[in-house]
């Protein structure tokens, strides 16, 4: 039963969450196209009185923005594409063969995420710089690889056992190879969970921070996180115009990559999908 | 075509010991029927049969060639899942075509022997449709159709009816056994229901307990049950089974003496235990000197399916026409048809212990 208090009650929390969550979104880009002079007026100005574009203008061709945004997508693709191969492969064999140790091996994944990443860290930066890759982009790549593998590894575990072993049976019989009832089938099948785990991923390494603290610091090789901070956080001065532009371009690729996959999603592809 | 061959074959999950020295042939054209009950090992024996899982010792051939190591794709089987194992992201016509397209048959023939199967199945109006967008009968001619397209040596079915309801099941038996006489392949064809194996096959092989009971005939199998587990599990209602103890040329129950033609069994039959057994339409009730009292009468229309109780409280079950006034409580005599009896020994899948010849088929309507 719904009374009309229920409803009243229910619609103010959520629209209470929903206005707490997006008007630190919203005030970040009104900051970012308000010109410097009207950044710290009392009381602010809720629309600013001109739009400008100038800092926009200004991150892209006086800052090496650009270098960390092209980092950042070369980390965060590259990341997704390993995650997903790896994870496919991996979450394939704990699914179809039997071996000993199987339940242990993917317990055993989960252990990385008992403890926190500074604990990891430093022994992770030692042997990039054992094996002479520290200060790149490779690192990171590793770096965050093993951070979302596990994971991962569980997300498309859960969605290989949705696919029934009969389909795979039936395309050997068929006269599929292994490797090509795992192409021809499986993938398909799989699909609602590569894009989810690929989604998860991308995410995580895009916004990651602490690793790319550590692990690189040279401009060149930087991803938008560490590099925008470092760039426009003094220990005197922040730019907030700036801060807020670079913080807006950064947003955007996560809705853009979200808002296309979003659909896919739930279309209910397959297997998978929720449509019974 | 080609026949079939399980030689000694053994299949172990570990420790657990799921079919225990199979011996089985099948001859080119035959249909049989794996019939048991769940989990006695018939699915496992034809994923055997395709190669999807591997014997732990014992030889299989197909045609002739043994195949234990080659791989499903290249044993010329075909196979029915029980679940259908539809593609779910190909179309009605992607998936009958699949097979063809990973033996690499050109295009243009591929189309034509898709069109070929789906006019067999009456699947044309079907053919752009998902899996999903069918009923259960559809899909199940998309199955079939799937293993009809490539011409293969060898059909195995499991449980291909099982998901269907009854009226289309019925149907679909019939289509079948036009199927098989059309195309005269062998076919294995796994079921657990009594009435498709009778109706289809031409040799039942009865599985219980990982280990084949007995391999003949529908017949045979049910006039001749080469055990005590054959005999309950095959015909409706099943076959009563007694205990007691031969006695000279009776067999004592419930403190009768039932009269028994020894020269019918063989001579070794000692003291002990044993256990008689009879058919529901043997079991002629008002026409014999064993005490009963009727317990329950079940009319289905055209007979009736009467449970008796015998003084000392066991319970049998006798079939009788359905005209027939009998009344729940009433006390009756009844007698056994003294052909048609049946002695085995006393475990559960005891052998039969009568002498086989032909002439121990009696016609049903003689009773
Ligand atoms: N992969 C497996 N690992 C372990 N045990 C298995 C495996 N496959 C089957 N078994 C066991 O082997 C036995 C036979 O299984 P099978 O699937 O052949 O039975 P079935 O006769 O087809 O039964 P149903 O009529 O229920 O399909 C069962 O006890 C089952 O639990
Ligand atoms: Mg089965």
């Amino acid at each position: 039963m719904q009374s009309p208090l229920r409803t009243l009650i229910l619609n103010l929390v959520t629209w209470t969450l929903v206005l707490l969550i997006a008007f630190p979104l919203l005030w970040m880009i009104i900051t970012s196209v308000k010109p410097q002079t009207e950044l710290f007026r009392i009381p602010p100005t809720w629309f600013p009185e001109t739009i400008t574009f100038e800092h926009y203008w200004r991150l892209l061709s006086e800052t090496p923005f650009l270098t960390y945004f092209r980092n950042s997508v070369v980390l965060a693709s590259t990341t997704t594409l390993f995650v997903v191969c790896l994870g496919t492969l991996g979450a394939y064999s704990l699914v179809r063969f039997r071996y000993r140790g199987r339940e242990t091996l993917a317990m055993l994944v989960l252990f990385t995420y008992l403890l926190p990443s500074v604990v990891l860290i430093i022994p992770l930066y030692l042997m990039m710089v054992a094996i002479g890759l520290s200060n790149t982009l490779v690192s990171l790549i590793l770096a965050h690889t093993t951070f979302a593998l596990p994971y991962a590894l569980w997300l498309l575990r859960s969605f290989m056992e949705g696919i029934p072993e009969d389909l795979e049976s039936a395309a050997l019989v068929d006269g599929a190879s292994r490797m090509g009832a795992f192409r021809d089938i499986i993938l398909p099948q799989l699909l609602p969970g590569i894009i989810s785990t690929a989604l998860f991923t991308f995410i995580l390494s895009w916004n990651e921070y602490l690793y790319a603290l550590v692990l690189v610091n040279s401009d060149s090789v930087a991803p938008l996180t560490t590099g925008v901070m470092s760039m426009l956080i003094s220990t005197f001065n922040i730019e907030w115009s700036l801060l807020m532009a670079a913080s807006v371009m950064m947003s955007l690729p996560l809705i853009i990559v979200f808002a296309f996959l979003q659909s896919y999603l739930t279309s209910g592809f397959g297997a998978g999908g929720v449509k019974g | 075509m080609a026949d079939v061959t399980l030689r000694n074959v053994r299949k172990q999950f570990g420790t657990f010991v799921a079919l225990e020295k199979l011996d089985i042939d099948i001859r080119s054209g035959e249909f049989v029927a794996l019939l048991g009950p769940s989990g006695c090992g018939k699915s496992t024996t034809l994923r055997m049969l395709a190669g999807l899982e591997f014997p732990t010792s014992g030889e299989i051939s197909i045609g002739g060639r043994v195949v234990n190591d080659v791989a499903p794709g290249k044993r010329d089987i075909a196979m029915v899942f029980q679940s259908y194992a539809l593609y779910p992201h190909m179309t009605v016509g992607e998936n009958i075509e699949y097979p063809l397209k990973k033996r690499g048959v050109k295009a243009t023939e591929r189309k034509a022997a898709v069109l070929r199967a789906a006019e067999m199945l009456q699947l044309e109006p079907l053919l752009d449709r998902k899996p999903k967008q069918l009923s259960g009968g559809q899909q199940q001619r998309v199955a079939l159709g799937r293993a009809l397209v490539r011409d293969p040596q060898v059909f195995l079915l499991d449980e291909p009816l099982s998901n269907l309801d009854a009226k289309l099941r019925s149907y679909m038996r019939a289509e079948l056994i036009e199927l098989h006489r059309r195309l005269g392949k062998t076919m294995v064809y796994v079921t657990h229901d009594q009435l498709e194996a009778m109706t289809m096959a031409s040799r039942i092989a009865v599985m219980f307990d990982g280990r084949l009971q007995q391999f003949d005939t529908p017949a045979a199998v049910y006039n001749r049950p080469a055990n005590r587990f054959v005999a309950s599990f095959i015909g409706t209602p099943s076959m009563n089974q007694l205990e007691g103890a031969v006695d000279g040329s009776t067999f004592r129950v419930a403190g009768h003496a039932i009269p028994i033609d020894r020269s019918r069994f063989v001579h070794a039959l000692g003291s002990g235990t044993f256990v008689l057994g009879v058919r529901p339409e043997f079991v002629t009730i008002g026409g014999g000197d064993l005490p009963a009292r009727i317990r329950l009468v079940e009319n289905t229309g055209h007979e009736q399916i009467v449970t008796l109780e015998l003084t000392d409280g066991t319970r049998l079950l006798a079939r009788t026409d359905a005209a027939r006034r009998l009344d729940v409580g009433q006390s009756v005599q009844i007698g056994f048809h003294p052909d048609a009896l049946h002695l085995f020994a006393p475990e559960e899948t005891g052998r039969r212990l009568n002498k086989d010849d032909a002439a121990s088929v009696i016609p049903m309507r003689s009773r």
